[in-house]
């Protein structure tokens, strides 16, 4: 019984969240919980399994991936990290409320 | 409720009246004369708009970027070609190749290898790209290859004090920044890039 209000509360937010119409514009943090600019965004580098840079950012709820790509399109693979490491202080984005879910 | 059947008949008898006379004269011209263009194979497509925001990350380079509401969208703004979108480049040196190497050549002297040395000493990037370009006067293959060479060779110095090369290219002429057409043109596109990463 304890536990009933606070699933409550928790389904209640996931709902409000998720039905919040979007619209086509969607170049707007949307949430109601964790709202910010994206433009604003402050981003890691995650390197991957060939050692190629990614930009890597958690907003909160969404999280967003990249190529980082060099003047001419190529991939950087600059070596700033062994692969499969994320680096760097991606996750600004996340708030107390929502904190890093995963 | 009466009135409004008659007006909803009347509202259909007018419409095909009106698709009727419409259609027949075009049946009429199209009888062999005008080329006809089929409307049968077009496409209706199911779609909802997405509209991007555009994200600038730390290399100065534009990515579009999308929130659906709890699921989150990103990829890099390029152009048809390939190219990367970006508001300022992370080009960190241009090294005039006239100054460093003879016509030709991919030799570097004593003089111009300590001044390489030094840039590589003092630039404290995590990682480099080295591309050599040329302007337009000889073969594609040749200035492909001398521009290669150059860059190997500034390369070679660049590792000799502990930078780290990621990669290194020859663009040839295909990547001019200046017109060939004048000599400063020309000039200014004998260069080698050096792109640093931090």
């Amino acid at each position: 019984m304890n536990f009933v209000k606070p699933i409550l509360l928790v389904v209640a937010a996931v709902g409000l969240a998720a039905c919040d119409p979007v619209g086509p514009d969607k170049s707007r943090d949307r949430q109601s919980v964790d709202r910010d600019d994206l433009t604003g965004m402050k981003a890691g580098i995650w390197v991957d399994p060939n050692g190629c840079d990614h930009w890597i950012i958690d907003d909160g709820v969404e999280g967003y991936l990249s190529q980082r790509l060099d003047k001419y399109g190529k991939p950087v693979c600059s070596g700033i990290a062994p692969p499969t490491i994320a680096t760097g202080d991606f996750k600004g984005g996340s708030t107390s409320v929502i904190g890093d879910p995963l | 409720m009466a009135y409004r059947i008659t007006k909803a008949i009347g509202a259909m008898a007018l419409a095909a009246l009106a698709g009727l006379s419409a259609a027949a004269p075009a049946v009429a011209e199209d009888a062999g004369k005008t080329p006809f263009i089929s409307t049968q194979n077009t496409r209706t497509i199911k779609g909802e708009q997405y509209i991007p925001g555009i994200w600038v990350d730390p290399d100065g380079c534009e990515h579009w970027v999308m929130d659906d509401g709890v699921e989150g969208y990103m990829s890099p703004h390029v152009t048809r070609k390939g190219i990367p979108v970006c508001r300022r480049a992370n080009t960190c040196g241009v090294m005039n190749t006239d100054q460093f190497f003879a016509t030709d050549s991919y030799r570097i002297s004593k003089h111009g290898q300590a001044r390489i040395a030094e840039f590589f000493r003092s630039a404290s990037a995590v990682g480099y790209v080295i591309a050599g370009h040329t302007d337009s006067r000889a073969s594609d293959e040749y200035n492909i290859k001398l521009s290669y060479n150059r860059a190997l060779a500034v390369a070679r110095v660049a590792r000799s004090v502990g930078a780290n090369i990621t990669d290194v290219r020859g663009y040839g002429e295909r990547m001019p920044v200046a017109t060939n057409k004048t000599a400063q043109g020309m000039a200014k596109n004998r260069r080698v890039e050096i792109l640093c990463f931090r």
